[in-house]
């Protein structure tokens, strides 16, 4: 979404700079003119080709993303550890019951 | 029920909900069409029916559409009474949270997760928590944070760590902020034993920090990845941290009510024969009761057990903590206890004061029992009968009023401490009073106590 936001950004300055410029000869006024219709064609281009970011309904917030990022790789960490155990004491278990059920 | 749009219902452009003829349904727009189909297609709509944790559907004609984006109309199944977090209990809230996190590991399950975390996305029906809206689900893209973390911190984790490790009377927070409270501001209430907690001190007080130091400055999601196995850890660490919450009463004046009295049993026993003879009077048979100033719904449970929709309204957060986790270890399905103050019930709030319902918006209730209530309002309040007669006009159609008067021992221990400037509380001006707002179909009085019982009709108007 941002980075979608600088983009627009970046183009809205140019085509705001080019406005802005003293009055020239026709032929150049003409080149302004293309040139900013194809500023106009690529902006709509954009548009329809970058998909609209997913997440535009509810804020997320810089600092909980940030957050997430920096606490989910130890997270995921330990998750993976206690998934981990969590099937070697399934798999012990399962172990135990067959000699249970054997006997 | 008026027709038309839910106020409530505007934040999201997925859709919204509107009512006609006294049924709801909810439009979804069509740039939701696709997130829609992947719900019920890929069998997570079914998975969570079968559990019960979401409110099932019904797809309808899309002659009921009520703007050009509509792609599909769906009638989902209507909760009779909506709460609000700031009204529930610890372990009310404590189950909402867990219900959203085990609705979100199942979406992640079927290639979806929750864009949303609203603690008001959460009704209690039949007893149960369960999760009311069908488009709060996206498919998941990986790579992808959770976009709905911060909500879930702010609408669960803080006010469960507020009631649990401050005070349990901070989830009326709830009420001044909609959106949860601010983490910066639980950050600051919570004692400093929350920052030993790894869970607590991660996803509140760091997160605080975070927010304050990324303020207004933007994320850039091409760079931003995290793993489907860090999102699974996030989740699977705040359920562990919602678990590990316990809120421990400390004994207040009304958690054992009935013991402390030392209610006449005699008188205890006509009281609650009474009740049940009147509920058994009223014509139509009551749909809905509610039973103000139920303490732990002793009183609740003859409406209930009828088969009589109950809410189960106290001040007390101790009674309706005791009372709650009553009805789920009977598994009842017909009582819902919630936190009130008759006083000053919950008021109409959010956008254009209309986005949550205020108590009155929510009624009337078929049949409202007051026993053991009038004497709190008229004397600890100092409401008149003339004011009281007409609030509870307006929050029921029958009434089943116990009269207390002043020799009663509980009024007389109201009236220990102050000045008697309560000329009026006699039974006359309460009979003239209610009189002209009511018809009174029975007057009964208690067995070896000092109190009367009434069975009232609101006059038509």
């Amino acid at each position: 979404m941002v980075l979608v936001y600088y983009k627009i950004k970046k183009q809205l300055l140019l085509t705001q700079t080019l406005l802005r410029l003293p009055k020239l000869k026709r032929g150049v006024q003409m080149k302004r003119f293309r040139l900013l219709l194809k500023l106009i064609l690529g902006y709509a281009i954009f548009l329809t080709v970058v998909p609209p970011y997913a997440y535009a309904y509810l804020d997320p917030g810089t600092g909980s993303y940030f957050l997430q990022l920096l606490i989910g790789g130890l997270l995921g960490a330990l998750f993976s550890i206690k998934m981990f155990w969590k099937n070697i004491k399934n798999f012990l278990g399962s172990l135990f019951k067959t000699k249970k059920v054997n006997k | 029920m008026k027709n038309g749009k839910v106020p409530s219902s505007f934040r999201d452009p997925a859709g919204f909900l509107f009512k006609e003829d006294g049924l709801i349904y909810r439009q979804i727009n069509q740039p939701y069409q696709e997130d829609y189909e992947h719900l019920m297609k890929s069998g997570l709509y079914r998975a969570l029916i079968d559990e019960e944790l979401l409110v099932p559907h019904d797809e309808v004609e899309k002659d009921r559409a009520k703007s050009d984006k509509a792609y599909k109309i769906i009638k989902p199944q209507l909760i009779p009474f909506i709460s609000y977090p700031y009204e529930w209990c610890f372990s009310q809230l404590k189950d909402a949270a867990l219900l959203t996190l085990t609705i979100q590991k199942k979406a992640l399950k079927f290639g979806m997760s929750l864009k949303d975390c609203s603690a008001y996305n959460v009704q209690f029906h039949n007893g149960k928590p369960i999760f009311i809206d069908t488009l709060s689900f996206q498919r998941y893209r990986s790579g992808t944070p959770w976009v709905a973390y911060r909500q879930f911190c702010q609408h669960f984790l803080a006010p469960l760590a507020l009631k649990s490790l401050r005070d349990t009377r901070l989830n009326q927070l709830l009420k001044i902020y909609i959106d949860g409270p601010p983490l910066d501001l639980a950050s600051s209430l919570l004692p400093f034993r929350s920052r030993l907690k790894f869970s607590l001190l991660s996803h509140i007080h760091l997160h605080a920090k975070s927010q304050e130091r990324f303020a207004n400055k933007p994320v850039k999601p091409r760079r931003a990845k995290m793993s489907r196995v860090a999102l699974l850890g996030l989740i699977d660490n705040l359920e562990g941290a919602i678990k590990k919450m316990k809120w421990h009463p400390k004994k207040t004046e009304w958690g054992d009510y009935y013991q402390a009295t030392n209610y006449d049993s005699h008188a205890l026993g006509h009281k609650k024969e009474l009740v049940e003879d009147f509920l058994e009077m009223i014509t139509p048979r009551p749909r809905s009761v509610w039973d103000l100033g139920a303490n732990t719904g002793l009183f609740s449970r003859i409406a209930s057990k009828k088969g009589m929709r109950t809410l189960s309204l106290d001040i007390d957060p101790v009674s309706v903590e005791k009372n709650y986790l009553e009805c789920c270890e009977k598994r009842e399905p017909n009582i819902l206890p919630l936190l009130f103050d008759l006083t000053n019930p919950s008021p109409s709030i959010g956008w254009e004061n209309k986005e949550r319902m205020s108590l009155l918006e929510r009624g009337p209730a078929d049949t409202a029992l007051a026993l053991a209530l009038l004497h709190h309002l008229a004397i600890s309040n100092n409401v008149p009968f003339s004011m009281l007669a007409p609030f509870f006009s307006k929050i029921c159609n029958w009434l089943i009023i116990e009269y207390i008067p002043k020799s009663d021992s509980q009024v007389k221990r109201l009236l220990a401490t102050r000045e008697d400037i309560f000329t009026d509380y006699k039974k006359e001006s309460f009979e003239s009073e209610f009189g002209k707002f009511f018809d009174f179909h029975a007057q009964v009085d208690i067995l070896n106590s000092s109190r009367t019982l009434y069975l009232m009709e609101k006059k038509p108007r």
